[in-house]
């Protein structure tokens, strides 16, 4: 770029209008990053350390005290068993099927995109709105899934209703809502693997299982481990499908720590408490976001 | 190319890998294309459910054992979604804030991508990956903040409470900047080498450029804005201002044994992300392969 600066007079010119091109851009971004995102996470970690309740003109200062608190609160232990039974049980179910999925769905020419547009179509759902299918779906007297156990001479199950049941249950629920998009994005990891490797594998003599197993999964470990990474850190933010399905029951066994601290900021009110679960839910990110950092930084060679 | 590479092979093993390959791939075809459909079932069988039981009338949605189609089928579940929801309002109100947020976020992401992509400037990087950081800041850290925030504001209530924390995001900016890695700078520098402005540049290259990116991103936020639920759960308290998911998760709190009414509410919620989908679709691969995927 620089010996047609050196050629053009006019360069000088340009290199100004570029300049304030970028400050305009740039100037009203990192305002609004500044304001929206790191002012709020700054303010929340302040309201953490205080004993911090809506419409209170006074807020106490309360030290590492709400940390204490959690760190000494059953309740509290359970919310966080519960985030990460969901997060694993959804990301390594959901993982599982939807490289199933793509790897059936690669090959394919005909029909493909009738396929891809079918497991897509829950994640263009609203998660409420599959949440409420759902719920009809597991009704324990008059729901189908009750109904075909029956027909099947099993007995009913109490999907919702049960503290064994209603994890597995919102588990599955969250599966079939996300599972076409991992798809999705495990097929463009596919399709990114070169054709000359399965030729060289037929030419070989090899077929099914042995391609997948010695080919496309060692070619697709990046993307599995990316997928599966932001799996768990979406799985820990679940709200929607506990909210509208269990609120947190029976007895707490699907209470995760999101449920757990809109309840604390905006049932109770107790803003520093909830503040610093949330603290507690970012080191979990951060841990799961260090661990994909690390993972990505790894030559996949096989 | 493959066939070349096969073709230099002597005769016997080239048949041999010829005819290993042509029923290999038609023997694991068939058995995909049956597990496929098997799976699709298992996917599509949840709406068959509720579009069967939305026509349903009440009485019917409990019968043993179930049916599949409505021994009489009715529209009133839909009407009575209609009058005590306020549907036509719902839908008004979600679309309305989900193409404001959409717009803007696209719009903002794309030039700020464009910036972070196409410049150099000192400070570049480091501005970046601070934009870049706030990507992983769950929301449950700064919602409380910015509900406090909202309130001082005198905003609570309000769709500006809804649509400015989402002016830009960390994500789409991302995405935007990899895409932008795409572009030549030869084509820019011409461009500006004939006069065209900055922003001219920007609105008459960078963004036609970027179309398959635009619409797949379009496409996304417009779903989950469409299906936002916790900021408006916690912003808007008024049932005029409520936004679809909102009003359908009223409604099942309200409504909760009446099946069909439910199932009628949660097909009307469905079926205007599905149209946009469907329209953009095309563009969704590709959109993702530009961007590195995600």
């Amino acid at each position: 770029m620089a010996h047609i600066a050196s050629s053009r007079p006019k360069r000088s010119g340009i290199r100004r209008a570029e300049r304030r091109f970028i400050a305009m851009v740039l100037a009203p971004t990192l305002l609004f990053y500044a304001v929206f995102r790191f002012y709020p996470v700054g303010y929340a970690f302040y309201m953490s350390l205080h004993d911090w309740r809506l419409l209170r003109a006074d807020q106490v200062f309360a030290g590492l005290d709400n940390y204490r608190m959690l760190l000494a609160d059953p309740l509290f232990h359970q919310v966080v068993r519960n985030t990460f039974y969901f997060a694993f049980g959804t990301t390594l179910l959901g993982t599982a099927s939807a490289l199933a999925l793509a790897i059936l769905l690669n090959p394919i020419r005909q029909g493909s995109t009738l396929y891809r547009l079918i497991f897509f179509l829950p994640v263009m759902t609203s998660t409420i709105a599959s949440a409420t299918i759902w719920l009809w779906l597991y009704q324990t007297r008059f729901g189908l899934l009750n109904h075909l156990l029956v027909m099947a001479g099993l007995p009913r199950v109490p999907w919702l209703q049960s503290a064994t049941w209603a994890m597995p249950s919102i588990i599955i629920m969250s599966v079939w809502a996300g599972v076409g998009f991992t798809t999705i994005i495990l097929l463009s990891g596919l399709r990114g693997i070169p054709a000359a490797y399965y030729e060289a594998a037929a030419i070989d003599g090899a077929a099914g299982w042995k391609v997948v197993r010695h080919i496309t999964l060692p070619l697709l470990t990046p993307v599995l481990a990316f997928v599966t990474i932001t799996g768990l850190i979406g799985g820990f933010n679940v709200f929607q499908q506990v909210f509208l399905m269990t609120r947190g029951g029976p007895y707490n066994s699907t209470r995760t720590i999101s449920l757990h601290i809109y309840d604390y900021a905006f049932q109770r009110l107790w803003m520093g408490t909830a503040a610093s679960m949330a603290f507690v839910m970012f080191a979990m990110v951060i841990m799961m976001t260090l661990v994909q950092m690390y993972l990505q930084r790894i030559d996949w060679e096989f | 190319m493959a066939l070349k590479r096969v073709e230099r092979l002597d005769p016997v093993s080239q048949t041999r890998a010829r005819s290993a390959r042509v029923s290999g791939l038609l023997r694991t075809n068939l058995v995909n294309y049956i597990l496929l459909t098997l799976g699709a079932l298992v996917m599509v069988a949840p709406f068959i459910w509720m579009l069967s039981t939305s026509f349903k009338p009440q009485a019917e949605t409990i019968t043993f054992p179930p049916q599949l189609l409505p021994k009489r089928a009715t529209l009133e579940n839909y009407t009575q979604v209609f009058e005590r929801l306020n549907m036509v309002r719902l839908y008004m109100n979600t679309a309305y804030v989900a193409v404001v947020k959409t717009v803007v976020n696209v719009y903002t992401s794309t030039l700020i991508g464009y910036v972070f992509g196409k410049f150099t400037f000192r400070g570049r990087d480091v501005l970046f990956y601070l934009v870049l950081s706030t990507w992983i800041i769950p929301f449950e850290v700064y919602m409380i903040p910015l509900y406090v925030m909202m309130v001082n504001m005198n905003l609570g209530n309000t769709y500006w409470a809804l649509i400015i924390p989402e002016i830009s995001s960390a994500y789409a900016v991302f995405l935007f900047r990899q895409f932008m890695f795409t572009i030549p700078n030869d084509l820019l520098d011409a461009a500006r080498i004939d006069g065209a402005g900055e922003w001219r540049i920007f609105h008459s290259i960078v963004l036609p450029l970027a179309r398959p990116v635009v619409a797949t991103l379009v496409a996304f936020y417009f779903m989950w804005n469409w299906n936002d639920f916790l900021w408006p759960l916690i912003v808007l308290t008024t049932s005029d201002k409520y936004l679809l998911p909102l009003g359908l998760s009223m409604m099942v709190a309200e409504f909760g044994t009446q099946y069909g009414m439910l199932m009628a509410g949660a097909s009307l919620a469905i079926v205007p992300v599905l149209m946009i989908f469907v329209s953009v679709q095309r563009y969704i691969i590709e959109g993702i392969a530009l961007t590195g995927f995600k």
